[in-house]
């Protein structure tokens, strides 16, 4: 199906006519950044994050006809896939750390005599350790300002809170990430 | 795009989340049968019965029989009406043609509409 085809016209598609093709190729167009998301989201956990984003499309599948085209597509299936993370957080209520992260490795990554390349890489990579002591919706709200370069507002829509929340909770979260990087900060 | 991301000013632990973020959206997961997957799972899509357009077929015919089983008197009228009409005027074979031509036609109209998948 070519590339020219918008959104937009895929989704009339599917909806009048059932065009499974036509969802294969959106499911296409945009599963790399929802499981990028759920990755995010599951503090790495690949195989989890995959599961939840099948679910994220075939949910997006069946409630296609409710899309109002009032939001771009993919906001409206990172909401659909934030509501797949909850659900299964609270199922599995899974608040633990993963059993492989350490948080003192941290410190002793940013004390190590490093520079350039080496240093960012050590920092990115305790970032994403970090992230694991963030609650879920300060993650979220990470996830969905930066990651996902969305604007507080419609963070705000995906995340189902008023845009206040969402600015209280990436202050909280930067606040925490501070506190756990602090041997990264400048002298 | 937010301008808090481009912009990170002096803040180190900006500065790093905007540029985990940039190479986040970098980054491309392949598909690898991801689509494939999620088309498998979906519902299977709606079809109508085998059975449904014999049968709606035979209730049209059925239909048309019990009217005329009913209403004996009025198809009897009906007939001597249309054949004292047609008996009156001189008719050629090119009429009787047009005749079957139309009464066939309405009937495969008929059965097309009663038998229609939608």
């Amino acid at each position: 199906m070519p590339s020219t085809i918008s959104d937009a016209q895929l989704i009339a598609r599917v909806v009048v006519t059932d065009d499974r093709h036509a969802f294969g190729e959106l499911v296409r167009r945009h599963q790399s950044a929802v499981r990028a998301t759920l990755r995010k989201l599951t503090s790495g956990n690949a195989a989890l994050a995959d599961d939840l984003a099948q679910e994220t499309f075939l949910l997006a599948y069946r409630n296609l006809k409710s899309f109002r085209q009032e939001a771009k597509f993919s906001t409206w299936l990172y909401r659909i896939a934030y509501n797949v993370f909850l659900g299964d957080a609270r199922k599995t209520k899974e608040s633990q750390l993963p059993e492989d992260m350490n948080i003192d490795e941290i410190s002793l990554a940013a004390s190590e005599d490093a520079t350039g390349a080496t240093r960012q890489s050590a920092l990115k990579i305790d970032l994403e350790r970090a992230m694991s002591v963030l609650s879920d919706a300060e993650r979220a709200a990470i996830v969905q300002c930066y990651h996902n370069d969305l604007s507080h507002e419609e963070a705000a829509s995906v995340l189902g809170c008023p845009v206040g929340t969402v600015k209280t909770h990436i202050l909280r979260a930067k606040q925490k990430l501070k506190a756990r990087l602090g041997a990264w900060a400048p002298e | 795009m937010n301008e808090r991301v481009d912009n990170p000013g002096d803040d180190w632990i900006e500065r790093a989340l905007a540029d985990a973020s940039r190479e986040h959206r970098a980054e491309y997961i392949a598909d690898d049968g991801f689509t494939a997957s999620v088309i498998s799972r979906l519902p299977a899509p709606f079809a109508l019965p085998a059975w449904r357009r014999p049968v709606v077929a035979l209730l049209w015919i059925c239909g048309g029989l019990a009217v005329m089983m009913s209403l004996p008197g009025l198809f009897d009228q009906l007939f001597r009406g249309v054949m004292a009409i047609l008996m009156s005027h001189r008719m050629g074979l090119v009429d009787v043609a047009m005749a079957l031509i139309l009464l066939g036609g309405i009937t495969w109209s008929a059965l097309v509409y009663a038998a229609r998948s939608e």
